[in-house]
């Protein structure tokens, strides 16, 4: 067999195997679980550290600040909620709508008790235009 | 070779100016959002430089030339430092946008994936005795080694992520290109992907000449022990 078959056959080989681990990586994990997907089968999940991610319904959210508790629901499709209450402080991005990936156990009540809050921001760019902060610029607010 | 040092240094002072001088911020990061300038210049850097391994390595595979062995190398220090740059500012920029410096989602542990790739890829040529041996091993992990950089492009479209998908390789449905940030956003990215390109460019010319004066010094102290 010629050196260049050689190389190829060894080529082909660690592409397939790492092909291969890509692939059965995609089809047993994910990254986060939705929330249609986490109540079409709870108790698969109950009490088990998972990721949720979904976006905040609107009106949902309630951060006291005495006890330092956020609580909020999570849905993507507005037809599957899960509650959510987060002992820690409030992120700075967290808002109505936002897409969030929460990490902690579901209970028995079916409430996510999160251990961690984090904010997926958008792929979007845009200029802060409004009417009072135009134009200014981060030298500009840097001096404040 | 000198150029080439200051016209980047003035590229990237300019660039300075331009980002926090008279660019506006984002609507929704505010402030933080100009790490951007840093985070997506040292991607593009960390991407040709992983090309660069790969091309000089199938150049020596195929040729067994010594140019090709240095090209691959001397952008095997470089894909470890800009993919260290990339981690580094990407955790920066995650802590107050996330509300953390690490997750292991796709996208970032790929990219972790690169980086320990061409650290070791650094290890094996600086530690494997040197020689043609060791050219060949290395130029085998250098192809391999750059299966990754699509993994780290497409994570974000295979799977779920953390990480926001792409915004200016960004489609709409019908498959156009709707590039997802304003121009006064991404003009200056232009910009600062070039003086990352002109700082590659002088770091990468400065590394091959070192590398080819090793080589030389290497072969003399060879020849000088052969006659004592």
């Amino acid at each position: 067999m010629s050196r260049q078959i050689q190389y190829l056959i060894a080529a082909l080989a660690v592409v397939a195997i790492l092909g291969g681990v890509v692939y059965m990586g995609t089809r047993t994990t994910v990254y986060f679980r939705t929330p249609s997907e986490i109540l079409a089968e709870p108790e698969a999940f109950r009490h088990k550290p998972i990721r949720v991610g979904a976006l905040v319904e609107k009106g949902s959210a309630h951060w006291d600040a005495q006890k330092v508790r956020l609580t909020f629901r999570v849905t993507e499709d507005m037809e599957h909620f899960i509650p959510v209450v987060f002992d820690g402080v409030k992120p700075d991005m967290f808002k109505d709508g936002q897409g969030v990936v929460v990490e902690g156990r579901l209970g028995d009540d079916g409430v996510l008790v999160a251990s961690q809050v984090l904010v997926k921001h958008s792929e979007e760019y845009r200029a802060e235009k409004s009417s009072k902060s135009k134009g200014r610029s981060a030298m500009e607010t840097l001096g404040q | 070779m000198k150029w080439l040092g200051w016209s980047s240094l003035a590229a990237m002072a300019g660039v300075g100016v331009w980002v926090f001088g008279f660019t506006p911020e984002d609507t929704n990061m505010g402030f933080v959002q100009k790490i951007f300038y840093i985070h997506i210049p040292s991607v593009v850097a960390a991407y040709l430089a992983a090309f660069l391994v790969a091309l000089g390595s199938l150049g020596y595979l195929w040729k067994r030339e010594a140019p090709y062995d240095r090209l691959a190398r001397s952008s095997g220090e470089l894909a470890t430092l800009f993919f260290g740059m990339v981690l580094a500012t990407g955790a920066i920029w995650g802590r107050p946008t996330w509300g953390t410096y690490w997750t292991w989602d796709p996208r970032l542990t790929s990219a972790l994936m690169a980086f320990l790739l061409y650290a070791g890829y650094g290890l094996l040529r600086a530690f494997a005795p040197p020689g043609e041996k060791q050219a060949r091993l290395a130029a085998v992990l250098g192809l391999v080694a750059f299966l990754d950089i699509p993994l780290i492009h497409l994570s974000v479209q295979w799977w779920r992520t953390l990480h926001q998908p792409t915004t200016f390789f960004k489609v709409d449905q019908q498959g156009r290109p709707t590039p997802a940030a304003d121009p006064e956003i991404y003009l200056p990215l232009f910009g600062a992907i070039g003086a990352a390109l002109l700082l590659f460019a002088f770091l990468l010319v400065f590394r091959m000449k070192i590398q080819a004066r090793e080589e030389d010094l290497a072969e003399r102290l060879a020849g000088h022990e052969t006659l004592s």
